[in-house]
């Protein structure tokens, strides 16, 4: 019983994952009178974290190729 | 009977968004209904991904868990109140000051005194110049001194007058604090292009808000603020003195940014309801 996610997989999702936080956040910020009341600040740290762990991936990747 | 009477005169407003923790208890604010449906099926699907060592289903596992951890954790509403319900607490304060004025027959002017920045040493007798205070004068007979200001008085002599705590001193400091910066250290035309924005998107106090530097003063802009309807309170006269708390909090930093007292000089609302317009005037003192 394995995990069936590589980290080429989890690289991707993560990638994935960070575009369409941050498209959501900076569309929400846009937004002047907004109708989502969320904690816009939560959204974009989280939308950054998941944007730093890829890149972490993809550091691991140049010096551990998979 | 006066007071009640004036209280239902401040109409609620359209923009009206409750706190969910308010009404009921966490399981009914919808964040949370949302993230509990995706993160059973995605812990499922991720449970069993592992099980049957499936890749897509490991995918669609760790999404769900990661949107439903997101939405029972992070990104719950905001905890908002009734914009009506801010005016009305504003209110009282208005009230009793107006008590004061009648009182003490103050007919003079409003003047926001500029306070000393918080790190700046005093000794212990002038400590009260660290704080933002309204100076209401009894006529328009001139300014206090500032050793009468330092004393951290309520009733002045010469000239006479009462010296108050603003009522958009509270706003100020959460501006203040939104901003990361003392404001005394600000300059005047950084603040006028910082403030704007902060009201609208960061505060969400008005849906706009304009300020432009004039001859020896400023024009004040505020749209769809939710203290409005207390310019249109009837026998309410010291906010046309003191200004709402958000105009009230805009003279106070524009008076800490330029180091120069800040008087209003009028105000007027656009019959559309929504605008108030305010002009303040630069004192030297």
């Amino acid at each position: 019983m394995n995990f069936p996610m590589t980290l080429s997989d989890i690289s991707l999702w993560l990638a994935v994952m960070a575009i369409i936080l941050l498209i959501t956040t900076e569309i929400i910020s846009s937004i002047t009178e907004p109708q989502i009341m969320i904690e816009k600040k939560r959204l974009r740290v989280v939308a950054l974290a998941l944007g730093i762990a890829f890149m972490a991936t993809v550091v691991m990747r140049i010096f551990q190729p998979f | 009977m006066c007071a009640q009477n004036q209280n239902t005169e401040i109409a609620p407003q359209k923009n009206v968004v409750e706190n969910p923790k308010a009404k009921s208890g966490k399981a009914n604010v919808p964040s949370v209904k949302v993230g509990l449906a995706l993160l059973i099926p995605g812990a499922l699907a991720l449970a069993y991904a592992i099980i049957a060592n499936s890749t897509t289903l490991a995918f669609i596992g760790l999404s769900l868990t990661f949107w439903g951890v997101l939405f029972f954790f992070f990104i719950k509403p905001a905890r908002y109140v009734a914009s009506s319900i801010l005016a009305s607490t504003a209110l009282s304060e208005y009230l009793t000051t107006d008590r004061m004025l009648r009182h003490l027959q103050i007919n003079g002017k409003a003047y926001y005194i500029p306070p000393y920045p918080k790190d700046v040493y005093l000794p212990q007798h002038l400590k009260g110049l660290k704080e933002s205070v309204v100076f209401i004068s009894a006529s328009t007979s001139g300014m206090p001194s500032i050793e009468e200001l330092a004393k951290s008085k309520f009733l002045l002599e010469n000239p006479n007058g009462i010296c108050v705590a603003p009522p958009g001193l509270g706003l100020l400091e959460q501006l203040e604090k939104e901003l990361k910066r003392d404001i005394t250290k600000l300059q005047l035309t950084e603040l006028l292009e910082i403030l704007p924005p902060l009201l609208t998107e960061n505060l969400q106090l008005a849906k706009k808000v304009e300020i432009k530097q004039e001859d020896n003063g400023f024009y004040l802009k505020m749209v769809g603020s939710p203290y409005r309807n207390l310019y249109i309170t009837e026998e309410l006269k010291s906010i046309h003195y003191l200004g709402c708390p958000l105009a009230s909090a805009i003279a106070c930093a524009i008076a800490k940014a330029s180091g120069k007292t800040v008087t209003l000089q009028k105000d007027n609302i656009v019959p559309d309801g929504e605008t108030v317009e305010l002009w303040y005037q630069l004192v030297e003192s």
